[in-house]
């Protein structure tokens, strides 16, 4: 349907795992996302949902996606590597202006006293 | 070292993953543990469990798009399965509750842990006794083989030891078993290494080891011609023995042990799991071969071997019996003199270790099954008021288009939730219980040692939460999804009304009180029992006694005068000391079990067949005896020193044999043990009991000045307190030989009590169910009397404002509560009186449907009904019309 395919605004939890996604560069598959995410932010989430919103945010055109090879480390199971889509940087670059520019100027007020 | 993710967890998740993210998902689980297992490999798998957790209860769910996308994951995968998907999302559900209502959550889980707990705890019980197979190879295949004695001459007797002669005969002819072995039992003295000890061993003969297909884990068993008397100076120790007397050492095949003052040579050890407590033949510490000279080989009379055999692969017991049977009827032509009567049978090992016990286990397993379902009741009670609390939410659930079915579902998961919770907690009591209890057990009840929880254990408490979880949770989950949607909805804020739900609530006090009742009744019936056995007149004073054993080594007291001069001069001393009244000797006492049974033959009759002739317990005893454990004289004298020989019969035995005539001044033969010396009976004395609970068996005593063995058991009546003369007798038998070992030195109360062990076990249980039924009862009753009177304050309300007193009010409460109460007590009594027959078995001196106790027990229910009443009925009472009609 065509009015469903124009990306709108990202969820919160859809920034965070973009902004993952953009900070591991070759490395970006679920696991590492989801500890980048609990490292930066503190929020322990779990693998079904940073999965869920990659194959959600795929199925927008923001990411693309390839499988790697079987690892021992892993029980011999293959990884699933993410990567920014230009329409995917486009939409994280708008959403991170939008939340700077709303808290412009009330950083002293967001700062913990 | 290497640490895995739990494999459980793994699975579990995979399930629940559309096949193509498998990999994925798990691949990532997996590496993430690894890395957390290096620094804390249980925070890794705790870490790991609530992923899981989490994954389960919000499953990875693939978008449309995002699988046009990639053209991989098809779009359906996740919802081909909506069952599953509200399933889960009801989990979810009722996984809240914990948060939600964490007060009913914890009630309902606590009462349910305590169901579930003694539950499991009494099955893993049951599960060590009766159902894990024995630690053989292919167990099933073991007989024990017994010959079945005249039951003219032994009636009520089963089963009886075989004769060396006829079990050589049946192993010549028969043809259902592998092989087949003789054993029985004897006492070593072991010396050379500081005090002397009395051991026990198994004297095994050729094939023993074979049969039960157990090897040596250090050495070798015995080989075929040590079961010579010549060769026969040989030992196989238990693991235990190697540990504790040779400190584990790899050497030991090859040393000798001092056994009787004669030199045994260590040929082999056997491994620990060998040593079944159970199966007398496996639990003593030594073994050595059976070695029958060729005068042994020909004895056929007298019956004193054990028999083990193994049943050909294939062959079905009834097969090896009937062989038997007819082996047994052409020896019985072949040598009617000794054979007469005497058949042969095979029961499987299995079946005579695990015995009687299993009538008790049965009954114990229904009594505990009878506490889980009042815990039931109680839950369901609990869950009944919480879901009648929640009818709006539900009203509305079914208002947005959720069906009964649906609701149903939701409610139904919720309860099952918590039966889970119910189930793990009650796993972790039974544990606690087993770890405490085994050890208590395991002196009365084959093999309850080896409790554990396994696999089978582990599918019981699965089982056993998934049924609590659909008994608790079905009746109030129908209850609610019956709720009519407009008169609820209508009801607007006004919470609880009377009325809702109440027959369910009244439905399952009946049901607590009626189980109660049951519980009540069994205990009742068990602590009259256990009353009357420690009542019952033995035919002996067992109070004062302090008794032990003594058994003289052949090495040093070969001659009966040697055995004579010990025992006078040992009982000399001992009624020398301060505070000893009498003592005498004798080969076996009351209640110990064991003890000869022979034919017995009036002189001047003829000897008649065996299977014909009157047989008595016969114990050598000395003079004295019966006046230390006073055993009453009826007429005639007891032994004196002039005696060479003499008998005291008891009464049932002087009726058996010589009617109404006087035996006193008569002679009688033992043909078992000399065809042709007769002995004086020189008197009368009284019954006395072998088992508390069966009647006294006809007895004679029979005095020998020489001595013929060595084995005696003391008796030595005191003035005071028996257990403090312990360490001067064991000084008295030490001051005469110090090498001797001193055995079970024990009060004869004691050893009263011992044989009371299982009967105490069973009340003891027993009384713990039913106080835990009754305080689960009256909770019950309580709660839901004060549910009622909730729902009533309107209407009581109103009452007291239109001048009810406060008794109307209390009277109006209670008739409440105690309509259903009385109704359970009829239900239950029926109930009782239909599980008397599996009782009856079970107690002594009073009928399984005594109506005193049954009446007891009826009245005790009551007042604990009414007492549970009193508090909902005050607190009625105690209304305030004004405000509560304000509201």
């Amino acid at each position: 349907m065509w009015f469903k395919s124009k990306p709108g605004a990202l969820g919160d939890f859809e920034q965070l795992v973009l902004f993952g996604v953009l900070r591991l560069g070759d490395e970006a598959y679920g696991a590492a996302i989801r500890q980048e995410i609990h490292a930066r932010s503190g929020r322990d989430v779990s693998i079904n949902a940073v999965y869920t919103t990659l194959d959600r945010l795929e199925g927008k055109g923001l990411l693309r996606s390839w499988e790697g090879a079987p690892t021992a480390q892993r029980g011999g199971r293959r990884r699933k590597f993410y990567a920014l889509r230009p329409p995917g940087i486009t939409a994280l670059r708008h959403a991170y202006h939008a939340v700077r520019s709303m808290a412009d100027g009330l950083e002293g007020q967001l700062e913990p006293k | 070292m290497r640490h895995d993710p739990p494999r459980v967890a793994m699975r579990l998740l995979g399930l629940r993953l559309p096949p193509e993210w498998r990999d994925f998902v798990l691949g990532d689980l997996e590496e993430e543990f690894r890395s957390r297992a290096l620094t804390s490999p249980s925070a890794a798998r705790r870490w790991l469990w609530r992923q899981t957790l989490r994954g389960l209860a919000r499953p990875l769910r693939p978008s449309a798009a995002g699988s046009a996308a990639t053209g991989g994951p098809s779009a359906n995968a996740a919802r081909r399965d909506p069952f599953m998907l509200t399933v889960l999302s009801d989990l979810r559900h009722a996984l809240r509750v914990f948060h939600r209502a964490p007060s009913f959550a914890l009630a309902v889980v606590a009462v349910l842990a305590l169901g579930i707990g003694a539950n499991t705890a009494i099955f893993s019980v049951v599960n060590a006794v009766l159902l894990r197979p024995l630690p053989f190879d292919e167990p099933d295949r073991l007989v024990r083989l017994y010959h079945t004695p005249p039951q003219t001459t032994f009636p009520g007797m089963a089963t009886f030891s075989l004769s060396p002669a006829n079990f050589l005969d049946w192993q010549r002819d028969s043809r259902s078993f592998d092989a087949m072995a003789a054993y029985r039992f004897r006492g070593f003295t072991l010396t050379g290494g500081g005090a002397a000890e009395a051991l026990r061993a198994t004297v095994v003969g050729p094939d023993f080891f074979t049969i039960v297909r157990a090897q040596a884990a250090l050495g070798r068993t015995f080989v075929p011609d040590e079961h010579v008397p010549a060769r026969a100076r040989v030992v196989v120790i238990s693991d235990a023995f190697w540990k504790s007397h040779l400190g584990a050492a790899p050497d030991a095949p090859g040393r000798t042990l001092t056994l009787d003052g004669e030199a045994y040579t260590i040929v082999g050890v056997m491994p620990a799991r060998f040593s079944v407590a159970a199966w007398a033949a496996t639990a003593p510490p030594l073994w050595v071969p059976l070695a029958w000279t060729d005068k042994d080989r020909a004895v056929r009379e007298n019956h004193n071997f054990q028999a083990i055999a193994r049943l050909k692969s294939g062959v079905p017991l009834g097969q090896a019996v009937s062989e038997l049977e007819v082996i047994s009827q052409r020896l019985e032509r072949a040598y009617p003199a000794e054979n007469a009567g005497w058949g042969g049978t095979a029961i499987p090992l299995i079946e005579v270790i695990v015995g009687d016990i299993r009538t008790s286990l049965v009954m114990l397993l229904a009594a505990v099954a009878l506490v889980l379902l009042i815990a039931c009741a109680n839950v369901g009670n609990l869950i009944l008021a919480r879901a009648m609390g929640r009818r709006k939410e539900i009203a509305i659930r079914a208002a947005l288009g959720a069906g009964r079915r649906r609701v149903f579902q939701y409610l139904l998961m919720e309860s099952l939730v918590l039966a889970a919770a119910g189930g793990i907690a009650g796993l972790l009591l039974a544990r606690a219980a087993i770890g405490a209890g085994a050890s208590l057990v395991a002196s009365q009840i084959p093999r309850a040692a080896e409790a554990s929880v396994d696999a089978r254990v582990l599918l019981f408490v699965l089982a056993a939460s998934v049924l609590t979880g659909i008994l608790a949770g079905a009746v109030p989950a129908m209850r609610a999804g019956r709720t009519d949607l407009n008169d609820t909805l209508k009801e607007g804020g006004r919470s609880d009304s009377a009325g809702a739900g109440t027959l369910t609530r009244r439905a399952l006090i009946v049901a607590e009180v009626a189980l109660s009742l049951m519980l009540l009744m069994g205990a009742g019936v068990m602590l009259r029992s256990l009353h009357a056995l420690r009542h019952v007149d033995a035919g002996f004073n067992a109070r004062n006694v302090l008794k032990l054993d003594i058994d003289l080594p052949d090495t040093r007291y070969g001659m009966p005068a040697q055995r004579r001069a010990f025992y006078d001069t040992l009982l000399e001393r001992l009624r020398a000391l301060p505070g000893v009244q009498d003592a005498g000797v004798v080969d076996t006492l009351p209640v110990t079990g064991g003890g000869s049974v022979q034919p017995m033959v009036v002189e001047g009759r003829a000897e008649l067949r065996p299977s014909e002739q009157p047989t008595v317990s016969v114990r050598f005893a000395g003079a004295d005896y019966t006046r230390t454990m006073e055993i009453p004289m009826v007429r005639g004298r007891d032994f004196a020193s002039g005696d060479i020989q003499a008998l005291l019969v008891s009464e049932s035995a002087a009726r058996l044999l010589w009617g109404s005539e006087d035996p006193i001044g008569r002679r009688a033969i033992l043909p078992l043990l000399s065809r042709t010396k007769a002995v004086d009976v020189v008197g009368i004395v009284g019954d006395v009991r072998e088992q508390l609970a069966q009647k006294a068996p006809p007895t004679v005593y029979l005095y020998s000045r020489d001595l013929p063995f060595g084995g005696l058991s003391v008796a030595i009546r005191t003035t005071s307190e028996p257990a403090q003369l312990t360490r001067s007798a064991v000084a008295a038998v030490h001051a005469i030989d110090p090498q001797l070992p001193v055995q079970e030195v024990r009060t004869m109360d004691a050893v009263v009590e011992e044989t009371l062990v299982s009967e105490r076990f069973r009340a003891l249980l027993l009384e713990i169910f039913a106080a835990t039924a009754l305080t689960l009862a009256s909770v019950g009753i309580y709660s839901v009397l004060s549910y009622l009177v909730r729902g009533r304050r309107r209407e009581i309300g109103i009452r007291t404002a239109l001048g009810a007193a406060t008794g109307d009010v209390l009277r109006l409460v209670l008739i409440e509560g105690l309509k259903p109460t009385l109704v359970g007590i009829a239900l239950g009594a029926a109930g009782a009186l239909a599980a008397a027959r599996l009782l009856e078995q079970l107690v002594y001196g009073v009928k399984a449907s005594d109506p005193l106790t049954l009446g007891v027990v009826a009245v005790t229910l009551l007042l604990v009904s009414i007492a549970a009443s009193l508090l909902p009925a005050w607190r009625a009472a105690r209304l305030d019309p004004v405000t509560v009609l304000r509201d």
